[in-house]
Formats: C-alpha cells, structure tokens, sequence
C-alpha cells in the first residue's frame, strides 16, 4: 500500500544558522531568478502608441532633432504638417497653426516637461529666452487639434509637447562649438551622471546670430515703388544673444518614489525695431528668464500612480531707448510671474481602463511699468490673475480592437469665465497594423491681457497693459473640432502613415473692430483639410519622413470688412478673406538621413510653403511660394583615449533660393555653419 | 498501485532543505507536498535530527544545496539552482560527489527554449543586445551558436565596471531589437533595473525579462518556470528515485510559463501573439530541428 506518511518538517537553512563559512558568495544563484524589482514602466508612465492616441500627434525624436540640423527650436515645427513657423525679427519667431498670425501667435499650448511657457501679456512663447537649447530636448510630441483635457488651458488649436533629457539621460561631459555666417557662434557644455539613488545633468550654453539677411535690393517679382522697396533696405536690427544654464536632477530612492527637479535660467539680448519707425527705432530688449519645477511621483501601488508638480517662472524684460527722432527717451520693464500646482492621479483598472484625473491651479502676476520723456510720462500695472482647472481622461479598451479616449477639462479662467473643454475619439484597429480613429473635440482660449487691457501708442515693444479692463465684454474664443484620422504601420515595410482629415470650426475668435476701435469677439472661421505623414526607414541607416498638407480657410472676414471693420482687409487682391489668404493651401516637408558606416552621417531636408499674405502685414509682405533645401553632413571619430566626438556642417536653404518670413526685410540667404562635439 | 507495491515496500525517507522562507521556497515546499500527495506516494519527510537516516535529499536553492552535501552522505537532488551553481558545486566537491549521487533540476530555461521563445514570440526582432559584467558565468558560445542557427544575431558587452554600465548600454541599444536580461546581478539588480528600463524604453528597445518580477517591472515578455512547476518536476523525480534509487541527469525544467506585458507592448507598437500561438510555434521549431 502507498502511504503519505508524514509531510511535518523542513528544514529552512537560515542564514549563519546552518550555513557554513565555506558558503561562497560568488556561485551563480537563484536569487537572479527570484528577485523583485520595483515597477518601472507604470501604467502611467507608458506612452500612448500613435495608434491609440485620441488626437493627431507628431513625434519629433532627437534622431530627427539632429539630422533636421535646426539650431532654433522654433524652425522643428516646420517639420509638423499644417505649421506655420514665423519670424517677426531674427529672435522672434512664432508657431502657428491653420497659417500665418500676427506676430504673437497665441493659440496653442506650450509645455516644456508639463510647464506652460505660453506667458502673459501677450500669451505667447518668448522662444529665444527659453533656458533650454536644441539639444536638452529629447522629444517633441505636436497634439494638431485641441487637447485641453489632457493638456490643459489655450490647447485652442493645438498643443506642443517638449520633453527635454531626463537626469539619467546625460553621462559623462560633452562641449560643442558652433561657428558659421550671420554671426552664428554657439558654445555649450553638457555633462551628466546616473547613479543608483540620483542622476543629475546641467546644460551650460551661449548662442548668438545676426539674425536674418538684410535686404539689399527689392524683393524678387513683386512690384513694390522706390519709396516701399526703401524702407526695406538694410531694416533688420535682429541679433540675439543668449546665455543659459539649467539643472536637472532626480532623485529616486525607492521603487516607489521619484523626486525630480528643475533649475533653469536664460539672459537675452536680442535687437529689435526697424530704423524707418517713429517709435519702434534700433535698440535692444534684455529679457532675463528663469524657472523652478519640482515634481514628484509616487507609485501607490502597480495599478495607481500619484503625480504632485510645482513650478515658477519668471521673465524680466527691460528696453530703454530714444524714440521720435532721438527728441523722446523712453524705459520700458516688464516683470511676468506663473506659479502653477497641479496633481494628477492615474489609475488602471483591470486591463482595459486607464483614467487620469487631477486638479490644477495658477497664479499669474505682471508688473510692467513705462517711463517717458513726453506724455505719458509713467504708465503702470500690476495685475494678479488665478485660474482653476479640473481634468479627467479616460481611455477605455472596449474590446481588444476597440478603444475609447474621452476626457474633458473643466476650466475656471482668469476672466472668471467657467467652462468645459470635452473630448472624444474612437480608435477602431482594422487590423493591428491599421488603425481608423474618429474624434471631436472643443477648446476655448481666455483672451490675453492685451487683448481685454490695451494701451494704445507705446513706444518700442513691450507691453505695458492697461490696469483696468479696456474691452469689456470679450469673451473666451473657442473651438470646435471634427476629425476622421487613418494610422498605417507597416512594420514588413519599416513604414508608416498618418493620414488626417479634418474640420475646425472657430468661433467668437477676436479681431479688431472699428469705431470704436476695439477687440471684440466675432470672427467665425472653418477650417478644413488633409494632413498626412509617412516615414519608412531602409534599413537600419536611413530613414525618411515626409509630411504634407493641404488645407483651405473661410471666414466672415469679408463681411467684417464690409461692415467697415478695416483690420479684417485682406491685402491679397486675389482672395477677399483675410484668414483665407493667410492660409497656404499645400505645405510639405522631407528629411532624410543616412548613416554609413566608417561614422559619416549626412541628413536633407526639404520645406515647401504655398503662397500666403501674412496676417495683419502689408501687400508688401506676401510670401510667394516658399522651397528650401538644407543639408548636414557629420563624421563621427572613434573613441581614443576616453575621448570621441563629431564634427558636423550645416547648410540651410542650400539652393540659395532668397525668401523672405512674414515681414518683407526678413531675407532669408544661404547659410552655413561647422560644429564640433567632443564627449569624454 | 499495484506497481509500487511490489517495487518498493519501505517507504522513502525524504529530507527537504530550503534555502530560506522567502515565498519563492515556501511555494515550492507546498507544491511538492501537493503533488506527492496527489501521487499518493509513499514518502516520509522526516525533521532535522531525530529519524532515519533520509534515502534522498531534495534541497531547494544553492544554499541548501551546498548544505547537504556537505551534511549528508545520501543522495542529493537540488532544485531551482542554476546550471552554473550546479557545475560549481560538482567541481568544488568533486571529492564528495565520487561517492554519492549529485544531481539537480535547475531554474532556468535552456537557451534553446530561450531562443526559441524569443523567435517565436518577436519574429521581427532579430538584432539580440546583451549585457554582462565580466563575473557572470553565462555560455554566450552556446548563446551565440543558438541564435546564428535560428537567423538572429547576438551582440554582447561586458561592461567594465558600474561606471561604465549606462554607456554600455546606450552603446549595446544602438544595436540591438531586444535586449536580453541575463542571469548576472551585478547588472540585472534592483538599483539598476529602473534606469535599465526606462532606458531601453527610450531606445524603444524592450527587455527580455527572466521572470514575473521582470515583466511586472516593465519587461516586453519572459519565459520563466514557477516554483510550483519545478516543484511537480521535482515529485516525479521522487517518485522515480523511489523505484529505481537512481537519480537521473541533472535536467531543466520541463514546464514553464509564457509571461507578456500587453502595457508595453502596445505602447512600443509591438504586436504580440496569445501565449498558446507562441508555444505552438516554439513546439514546430523545436520539431523540426530534431
């Protein structure tokens, strides 16, 4: 007969106990099999594939960011189909979407690592006195269409997404040296470590340029009199400087917590005005940037995820300078503060749910003052704004092909305006390689402070808002937006396309109106198109992205102007509607980079831009079809003696085909410049 | 019943060591218990001290591997040790080994059924990346030999120190579709394994994992054989040991689980197969090499 007898004892070997000094510590043992690990790669922390995504999304990589050869962050965007990017001077770029803006485009979410850099007065991005350069950011993710329940407030039409190097990201110490024509002269030091517990990286840099081309002769093909062509001449007082510093560190002493903070600081000087205005003449606008953000992260358990960020910013901006022909001295400051909190919890349930929900709040404060020699000999504000948001998104995998993203912002604003921001898509995947997304979307954006507090008549540029409400009765702008999206991933093929239709109604969008001349609400306006995106890459060496989009504009601007509202003349005599002519009907971009095998890499790229009549410029600053072609071509050296580096030529509009950016003396030349990376 | 009557009339002694209590061995204890029981054999496991001398030692993990062979003079099977653990121990007491059956089951999985696993699982990811420190006791011939036949291609680096273990690993991703976890804790440890992770999440390079712990820390997919398996292995060893008093040759575990992380996977665009389709396609590998 079998018997179990008896299952009493085990013996459990303690350690010291029955473990004899002869135990070696270097055998192989299983505890490489059995060990934890804490959760790393969190429900939260994983990001949504392109084919899950309820909007449109562009990813512009780091291998893109390089081989793009781009030393200003603004020129990316040209690789986003449907952006428009923009200079006003050399140093002021702007990004818009669904065309040209007036020089302060101020429709889109900027986040640089979840920090809104979109500032008051004017709710625009001051791109040249970011404390970042080029080469901190790691990621770039453009959301085209409104995203405001993830992303929060002004994500009107889109939001742009930075994600610069994580503190682990930099090891070791890398300086680089840039020369070229237009005065391009860059220098900066990287350096970085990872450890266990804490992982750091600092940035310290320098960049300056001369800015655009000064246009020596009239523009090519547009007839333009003696007196036009005139003030063109030579009119580009555009230099910048700057020199930054940032520090990232985080610190992670368990599984289950992550403390990362952020340190950053830019000083600026970049040239503005134009020799033929009255007010704006030569000089120089000193702007001082700087910003703290703490965010701290904590794993409550695999499934849930607490996310608690803090962030200060500050801009100081000063000019001082002679206006009227030298008769009137004037000194302009402005000091802009942001104080945001916001937390954020994630939560999966079971495998199919994913919700995010959280709760914000911001403090913006602006104190700008003027000083005059004539009248208005001092003129001041100082204005202290709060916002609340609430946020929820939900992403929930109804059957394993089949996934909907809902979410909604719900938005106290600065005017005191309240309001919901809702947001749904359905991703249907065909097959996992094809995926059909339908989504809609709303959006509203508070009008900046110099749109409800204008000052009339000031000198040089910046803004010193009115203390009281100018404009009573301007409300949020907002948006409605309708899109039916197509994601191909080839993966036999190493390929992928992203198509986009889509139409995005405006409403209540601001203009100025005439007698009295004020900013009001009134514009209403469609727009509609295609975009598409496909990349494939041949191998492992080369890879190829072209983008392209075809987009067509409407409005009641005509009708605006017929009822005697000048601002919304369209200054294009071939197209009546302001928004319409300042709309490129076909965009497209290439880049294409190779790498061969002894370290030479080269990359080109190609821009092409319908014509288009810039927002709210002068028939003079029409923009006939715009191409350009740019080239890097890099080597790379072996390490030897702990050393390796890389240097690298960069040629921009290669074909030297002159064009000019928004404004008319905005010639854009050939240009060059080498650069030389060491690492050790 | 019949059969084991007339083979064995004594029961067998058996002495269970474990390592520790950790619930890695405790799960082991009970699955071995549960499956001896659901044999109904005829087996007795006796408490330290007192008792008959054991027929048979099962000891769990190296520690107690070591122990009973250097305690006891019967025979000795060790389960979940590693291959590597199991080849030093027979080499270090090579004198005591002469006079007394040695042999084991181990934890890990052959590297055929690795590599197998990783062909069938990713058919698209070919280029493997692995990183070791110059301790490690890993046969990378084998592993290397093993993916040339199957049309992968192996890199492997050993980094120099944890110093240069991120450089390394940036360098080893830039080559890599996967990157292979190895049984190596100056590598593979819990301070390291989150910036290896978020790391190679990065690269968009996903990490090979060597079990549950791996794939719940953000691995794409492991392959791994639970205690409770080896466990079921380990009973009808026992039971045949009863029969024959024979240990058989040291072998790896024949069960094992098929681990994927959907999260990852669908957040790095890969697609996965359902585990069963996965092992079907190893079993035809494996086929139709033999």
């Amino acid at each position: 007969m079998m018997r179990l007898k008896r299952w009493s004892g085990v013996i459990v070997l303690s350690a010291g106990a029955a473990c004899t000094g002869a135990m070696a510590q270097n055998y192989p043992s299983e505890q490489d099999y059995l060990q934890e690990f804490p959760v790393v790669l969190s429900a939260s922390r994983l990001s949504q594939p392109l084919s899950e995504a309820p909007n449109a999304m562009t990813v512009i990589d780091r291998g893109m960011i390089v081989a793009s050869g781009f030393r200003s962050i603004a020129d990316l965007f040209k690789l986003v189909p449907g952006m428009y990017v923009g200079y006003y001077h050399g140093s002021q770029p702007f990004v818009a979407y669904h065309g040209s803006t007036d020089q302060y485009a101020r429709r889109m979410q900027v986040l640089i690592d979840g920090r809104s850099v979109y500032l008051p007065p004017v709710s625009m991005v001051d791109w040249s006195n970011l404390p970042i350069t080029v080469d901190d950011i790691e990621r770039i993710e453009v959301i085209r269409g409104p995203a405001a329940a993830s992303h929060g407030a002004n994500s009107l039409q889109g939001v742009i997404s930075i994600t610069t190097r994580g503190a682990d990201q930099v090891e070791g110490k890398t300086v680089s040296f840039t020369r070229g024509s237009k005065g391009i002269n860059d220098a900066a030091a990287y350096f970085g470590k990872r450890g266990e517990t804490l992982d750091y990286r600092m940035t310290v840099a320098y960049t300056a340029d001369n800015g655009y081309d000064g246009q020596t002769s009239p523009p090519n093909g547009y007839p333009i009199t003696k007196f036009q062509a005139d003030t063109l001449i030579n009119n580009s007082n555009d230099s910048n400087q700057a020199r930054m510093v940032n520090l990232r560190a985080n610190y992670h002493p368990d599984g289950v917590n992550s403390f990362d903070a952020q340190f950053g600081f830019n000083h600026d000087i970049q040239g503005v005005g134009f020799w033929d205005s009255a007010k704006d003449p030569f000089h120089d606008v000193i702007s001082n940037a700087g910003f703290l953000q703490l965010d701290w992260t904590h794993q409550t358990d695999v499934a849930s995820e607490l996310k608690l960020r803090y962030y200060h910013i500050r801009q100081d901006q000063s000019e001082s300078f002679t206006h009227t022909s030298g008769t009137v001295s004037a000194v302009q400051t402005s000091q802009v503060e942001r104080d945001e909190m916001e937390l954020q919890h994630t939560l999966q349930f079971g495998d199919n749910n994913r919700l995010v929900y959280g709760a914000g709040w911001r403090r913006d404060q602006i104190d700008a003052r003027g000083y005059s020699t004539s009248a208005p000999t001092f003129y001041s504000s100082a204005l202290t704004m709060d916002e609340y948001r609430l946020f929820a998104h939900d992403e929930w995998r109804i059957t394993p092909r089949l996934l909907l993203n809902t979410g909604a912002m719900f938005e106290h604003d600065r005017m005191g305006f309240q309001g919901w921001s809702p947001r749904v898509a359905l991703n249907f995947h065909l097959t996992p390689e094809h995926t059909i997304r339908a989504g809609a979307s709303m959006a509203y954006r508070t009008p900046s402070l110099v749109e409800e507090r204008f000052r009339a008549s000031l000198p040089g540029v910046l803004f010193i808002p009115n203390q009281n409400v100018t404009f009573a009765g301007l409300k949020p702008e907002r948006i409605l937006s309708r899109e039916i999206g197509y994601l191909g991933e080839f993966h036999d093929w190493d390929a992928s396309l992203d198509l986009r239709l889509f139409s995005d109604e405006v409403g209540d969008g601001v203009y100025i109106r005439s007698a009295p001349t004020a900013f009001t609400n009134g514009v209403s306006s469609r727009y509609q198109g295609l975009e598409a995106t496909f990349k494939k890459s041949f191998g492992k060496d080369s890879d190829l992205t072209a983008n392209f989009a075809h987009e067509l504009a409407s409005s009641n601007g005509p009708a605006l102007l017929a009822a005697g509202h000048g601002s919304m003349s369209s200054k294009d005599p071939s197209d009546n509607d302001i928004l319409s002519a300042s709309t490129p009907e076909n965009s497209a971009s290439l880049l294409y980079a190779h790498r061969w095998a002894n370290g030479i890499s080269g990359s080109v790229s190609c821009y092409y831009q319908g014509a288009l009549q810039p927002y709210d410029r002068g028939a003079i600053d029409y923009q006939p079809i715009q191409r350009r072609a740019d080239i890097r071509i890099a080597k790379a050296f072996q390490p030897s003696a702990g050393v390796e580096g890389e240097v690298s030529v960069v040629v921009q509009n290669l074909l030297s085909t002159d064009y000019t950016e928004y404004i008319a003396s905005n010639l854009f030349k050939r240009r060059a410049w080498f650069n030389a990376t060491l690492k050790f | 019943m019949l059969l084991a009557a007339t083979v064995q009339a004594a029961p067998l002694n058996v002495r269970l060591l474990l390592s520790d209590r950790s619930p890695a061995y405790l799960q082991f204890s009970m699955s071995l218990s549960k499956a001896l029981a659901s044999e109904r054999a005829d087996v007795i496991v006796s408490e330290t001290g007192g008792g008959a001398q054991p027929d048979l030692i099962v000891a769990v993990g190296m520690k107690a591997t070591e122990f009973a062979i250097t305690n006891f003079t019967a025979p000795v099977l060790g389960a979940m040790i590693p291959k590597a653990g199991h080849d030093s121990l027979r080499e270090r007491y090579a004198a005591q080994h002469r006079s007394r059956p040695l042999s084991a089951i181990y934890i890990e999985q052959p590297p055929e059924r690795q590599l197998d696993f990783i062909r069938a699982a990713l058919p698209g990811h070919r280029r493997l990346g692995l990183l070791y420190s110059p301790g490690a006791r890993i046969n990378l011939q084998e592993l290397q030999s093993g993916s040339v036949e199957r049309g992968l291609s192996l890199v492997a680096l050993a980094v120099r120190s944890n110093e240069t273990l991120f450089a390394s690993l940036d360098e080893i991703l830039n080559q890599s579709d996967l990157l292979l976890a190895v049984p190596d804790s100056a590598v593979y440890n819990g301070s390291n394994v989150r910036n290896i992770l978020l790391t190679s999440y990065r690269h968009k390079v996903p990490l090979v994992g060597l079990s549950q712990a791996y794939l719940n820390a953000g691995a794409l997919c492991a392959i791994f054989s639970t205690p409770e398996q080896i466990a079921e292995q380990t009973g009808t060893e026992i039971l045949l040991f009863a029969r024959s008093r024979r240990l058989p040759e040291a072998q790896y575990p024949t069960s094992f689980d098929i681990g994927l992380n959907r999260q990852v996977a669908r957040s790095l665009g890969i697609f996965l197969d359902t585990p069963e389709t996965i092992r079907e396609r190893m079993n035809k590998a494996m086929e139709e090499r033999r």
